[in-house]
C-alpha cells in the first residue's frame, strides 16, 4: 500500500512540477502578447505570423502622448504588414534600472528611447548603438537638440519633443501686490522680498531628487559666466568647473536661500508626488523654475490653474556674460536603435515614423509641447510662447546631469543640493566637481 | 538475518531519501537557480570592472575590494546600516512585545485593537513612504500641524530635507512599519506559554514584574533571538523605503549601502564595484546572522 502511495505522490508532484513550469511559460507568453498591439487584430496577425518581422519598442512618454505614439506605431503597421511591433511603455524611474538590464543581458528593445546626452553616451560607448548618420534626415530636426544624439561626429538617434526651463507662476498674486515679470536679477529679488513682506512664499521647489534644484545653478552659472561656461569646462578647453562663475552662482543660490527665496523644506519635498506644485495651486507659492512639462501636468492635474498661470524666462544678471534670452533645455525622447537589432532597415523606418513631422505636429497640437522636428505649426498658447522663447534663443544650455557622464551627475546634483541645504560652501563644491572633472574627463 | 535487516534499513533510508527529494526538488531548484547562484554569481562579478551593459569585462582582482575600503561614501552608508540596525532591534523588539503583552491581556474591545496594530503592515512599502512623506511635509504636513496645535513651533523641521533630522524621521517610519510584524511573531511565542507555569507563579504570590521577567521573557527568549536575527538581517539590506523617500539624501545623510549599491550599479553603470558593495553586504549579514545565534547557543547551554 505504501508503495503506491509513495508512487501517486511522485507522480502529483511531477506532475507539479510540469505545470509550473507550463505556468511559466503561460506567464511569458501573456506579457508579450499584451504588450503587443496588433493581438487586438489577430484575425489578420495568424495568417502571416510566422514570417512577420518583429520590433519591439521602449519609450516612457505618459498620458496624451502615449496614446500619439500608440497610434503612430498602429499606423507604422498597417503601412508595413511584414513587420510586428511590441511598443512598451515604462515608468520613468523603472526605465532607467530596466534598459541597462536588458543591454547587459543581451536582449536589448530594437528601439528605446533615452535623453542624449551623457546616458546615451555610456551605451554608444558599449557598441550597443547602431550608427544611424545619413540613415535618417538630419535637416528635420533643430541643431540644438540633434547635438545630444551626436557623437565623435556620428549621429546615434532621432529626438522628438523638448523641454524648456522656465518660471511658471501665478499672474493673480503677481497683479493683486503690482508685480512684473522680471527683467533682471534684481528685479526677481525685489519680487521675492515684496512676496515675503505679504506671506507669501516666493518660490517653489521640490528638490528631494535634486535635479530641480540644479536648474537653479545651470541659470545663474549661464547668466554669469556666459553661454560657454559649461562647455568649456566639459570639454576640458580652457574651462574648468571651480571657474569663479560656478562659485558665484552657488554663492547666489546661498544668498536666495537666506532671503527666504524659497518654500520651507524643499530639499525634502518630493515633485513627482506633487509637493511643489501645491503650493502654487493654494496660492501659498507664486512661482517655479521648471521645465515645460510642468504644463501637461498641471493640466492632468489642477485644470482649473492653468488660466491664472504664466510663464517668463530667468532674467539676466547685471554684469554677467550671459543673455536673458539663453535657454536650459533637453530633449526627450530620443529614439535609437540597438546595434543588434535583426531588421535594421525596417527599425530605421520605425524611426522615422516616431520622429515623424506628422507625430511632432500631433505632439505640438494635442499635448502642448515643443518639439525637435522642424516646419510644425504651433496653436496652443502657451506652446506658441514656448517656440517663441526658442526661437529667441541663441544657445540653449542642456541639463547638466544629462550631458556629464553619469557619475559626475550625480555629483553635480549632490553638491548642488548640498550648497541649497548649506551643508558645502560654493568653494568646496566646485572644487569637488573640478577633481572629478581632472579624474573622468582628463586635465 | 540480521544483515538483512540492516540491508532492508538501508533500502528503506534509501528510499525515503529519494521520496523526500522528489518534494524538496522543486523548491530546491528554485532556490538554487534564484538565490544561491546569484550570490556566486555576485561575488565572481565583483572580480571585474563592468559595466553592466556590455559584454566585455576587465578581471582585476580584489581591486573593487580595496576601493571600496577606500570610498568615504561606503562607510557613511555602513555607518547609518549600523545605525538602523540598532535602532530597529533596541525599538521594534521592546514595542512589539509591549503590544503583544497588551494584547493579551483582558480589555474589551482587544481585537478591534489587534487588527489597527497589524494595519502597517500590511500596506505595501511604497504607500507607506509616500504617506508618511505627507506626514512629514514640513508646509502641509501633520506632524508640524500638530506641533503648530500645542504651541511648539520651537520644535518644527523640514523633517525629511534637513541632514540632522532625515535619518531619525526614516527610522521612525521604518518601525512603524515593523512593530506590527514583531508583535504577531512575539505573540505567537507567548501563547506557546503553558498557562500552568504562569499559574503556579500567581499561586506561589508572583508579582505581574516577577512573572514576566522570570517566566515570560525566558520562556520568549527563542523568539526574541529569532525576531533579532531577522530584524538585523534585514536592516542590513533595507532598500526600498528609503529609496522612495529620500533617495539616500539630503546630502548622503540617509545613505545605506544597498542605496548605493543601486546608484552604483544603475547610475554610474559600474556593475563589478557594485557586485563588491553587495558582497560586502552578504559577509556583513552572514556574520551578523552567525554572532547572534552562536551568542543564543551560549546562553541556551548556560541555562539561562
Amino acid at each position: 500500500m505504501s508503495a503506491m502511495k509513495k508512487w501517486a505522490s511522485i507522480l502529483v508532484s511531477v506532475l507539479l512540477i510540469c505545470s509550473l513550469a507550463a505556468c511559466g511559460g503561460g506567464a511569458a507568453n501573456s506579457g508579450s502578447s499584451q504588450h503587443s498591439p496588433s493581438s487586438s487584430d489577430s484575425g489578420s496577425q495568424d495568417v502571416s505570423s510566422g514570417e512577420k518581422k518583429k520590433l519591439t519598442v521602449w519609450y516612457i512618454d505618459t498620458g496624451k502622448r502615449k496614446e500619439l505614439i500608440e497610434e503612430t506605431i498602429q499606423e507604422f503597421m498597417k503601412a508595413h504588414p511584414d513587420v510586428e511591433v511590441a511598443a512598451e511603455q515604462i515608468a520613468n524611474d523603472t526605465y532607467k534600472t530596466k534598459l541597462p538590464v536588458a543591454m547587459g543581458g543581451n536582449n536589448p528593445p530594437d528601439i528605446f528611447h533615452s535623453w542624449g546626452g551623457g546616458w546615451l553616451k555610456e551605451f554608444v560607448d558599449a557598441g550597443q548603438v547602431m550608427d544611424v548618420t545619413g540613415k535618417i534626415d538630419a535637416d528635420s530636426y533643430l541643431p540644438a537638440a540633434l547635438n545630444l544624439a551626436t557623437f565623435d561626429g556620428k549621429l546615434y538617434g532621432a529626438p522628438l519633443a523638448m523641454s524648456l526651463t522656465l518660471f511658471f507662476y501665478n499672474k493673480e498674486i503677481f497683479e493683486q501686490y503690482g508685480l512684473e515679470p522680471p527683467k533682471t536679477y534684481d528685479d526677481l529679488l525685489n519680487i521675492i522680498d515684496t512676496l515675503n513682506a505679504n506671506g507669501i512664499a516666493p518660490i517653489s521647489m521640490a528638490n528631494k531628487t535634486k535635479w530641480p534644484g540644479a536648474l537653479w545653478l545651470i541659470y545663474l552659472a549661464n547668466r554669469v559666466g556666459g553661454a560657454d561656461i559649461f562647455n568649456a569646462a566639459f570639454e576640458r578647453r580652457g574651462g574648468t568647473f571651480d571657474d569663479p562663475a560656478f562659485i558665484k552662482a552657488g554663492e547666489m543660490i546661498q544668498e536666495l536661500v537666506d532671503r527666504n527665496a524659497f518654500v520651507t523644506g524643499f530639499n525634502g519635498l518630493d515633485y513627482d508626488t506633487g509637493q511643489s506644485r501645491q503650493f502654487l495651486y493654494t496660492g501659498k507659492a507664486a512661482m517655479e523654475l521648471q521645465t515645460s512639462g510642468y504644463l501637461t501636468v498641471v493640466r492632468s492635474e489642477m485644470p482649473e490653474f492653468e488660466s491664472k498661470m504664466g510663464i517668463f524666462g530667468f532674467p539676466a544678471v547685471e554684469g554677467g556674460l550671459g543673455k536673458a534670452t539663453d535657454l536650459v533645455g533637453g530633449v526627450s525622447p530620443v529614439f535609437s536603435i540597438s546595434s543588434q537589432t535583426k531588421y535594421p532597415d525596417e527599425a530605421v523606418e520605425l524611426l522615422k515614423a516616431l520622429t515623424s513631422k506628422e507625430l511632432a505636429q500631433r505632439y505640438v497640437d494635442e499635448a502642448g509641447v515643443v518639439v525637435a522636428v522642424k516646419d510644425v505649426q504651433y496653436n496652443d498658447p502657451f506652446a506658441i510662447q514656448m517656440k517663441e522663447f526658442l526661437e529667441q534663443a541663441e544657445f540653449l544650455q542642456p541639463f547638466y546631469d544629462q550631458t556629464l557622464p553619469p557619475e559626475m551627475a550625480e555629483l553635480h546634483k549632490d553638491t548642488t543640493q548640498a550648497l541649497f541645504g548649506k551643508s558645502i560652501t560654493p568653494e568646496e563644491a566646485a572644487r569637488q566637481m573640478e577633481e572629478a572633472a581632472q579624474s573622468m574627463l582628463g586635465n | 538475518m540480521a544483515g538483512d535487516a540492516a540491508r532492508i534499513r538501508r533500502q528503506n533510508k534509501l528510499g525515503k531519501g529519494l521520496f523526500l527529494l522528489f518534494f524538496i526538488g522543486p523548491a530546491l531548484l528554485i532556490y538554487a537557480v534564484y538565490n544561491i547562484y546569484p550570490i556566486f554569481a555576485t561575488f565572481y562579478y565583483s572580480l571585474f570592472d563592468w559595466t553592466g551593459i556590455q559584454a566585455e569585462k576587465t578581471f582585476l582582482g580584489l581591486e573593487n575590494y580595496a576601493n571600496l575600503m577606500k570610498d568615504r561614501v561606503f562607510f557613511r552608508s555602513l555607518g547609518n546600516n549600523v545605525l538602523l540596525v540598532f535602532a530597529s532591534v533596541f525599538t521594534q523588539i521592546p514595542l512589539g512585545l509591549a503590544l503583544a503583552l497588551l494584547l493579551q491581556s483582558k480589555i474589551k474591545g482587544m481585537r478591534f485593537f489587534r487588527t489597527v496594530y497589524f494595519l502597517p503592515f500590511l500596506m505595501s512599502t511604497v504607500a507607506i513612504a509616500i504617506l508618511w512623506m505627507f506626514i512629514y511635509n514640513p508646509t502641509f504636513g501633520v506632524l508640524n500641524g500638530l506641533l503648530s496645535d500645542l504651541g511648539l513651533q520651537s520644535l518644527q523641521r523640514s523633517w525629511l530635507g534637513e541632514k540632522s533630522t532625515a535619518m531619525g524621521a526614516v527610522i521612525a517610519t521604518i518601525c512603524w512599519q515593523f512593530v506590527p510584524f514583531y508583535m504577531i511573531l512575539l505573540r505567537a511565542g507567548l501563547t506557546g506559554i503553558p498557562e500552568e507555569l504562569l499559574e503556579a507563579a500567581r499561586i506561589d504570590g508572583c508579582t505581574p514584574w516577577g512573572t514576566f521577567t522570570r517566566i515570560t521573557l525566558p520562556l520568549l527568549m527563542p523568539t526574541i533571538i529569532t525576531s533579532a536575527t531577522l530584524s538585523t538581517i534585514g536592516s542590513l539590506k533595507y532598500f526600498d523605503l528609503i529609496f522612495v523617500m529620500t533617495e539616500g539624501g539630503p546630502d548622503s545623510a540617509t545613505e545605506l549601502m544597498a542605496t548605493y549599491m543601486y546608484k552604483q550599479a544603475f547610475r554610474f553603470f559600474s556593475m563589478g564595484y557594485a557586485s563588491a558593495i553587495s558582497s560586502c553586504m552578504f559577509i556583513l549579514a552572514f556574520i551578523a546572522a552567525a554572532a547572534i545565534l552562536s551568542l543564543d547557543r551560549v546562553r541556551s547551554r548556560g541555562g539561562y
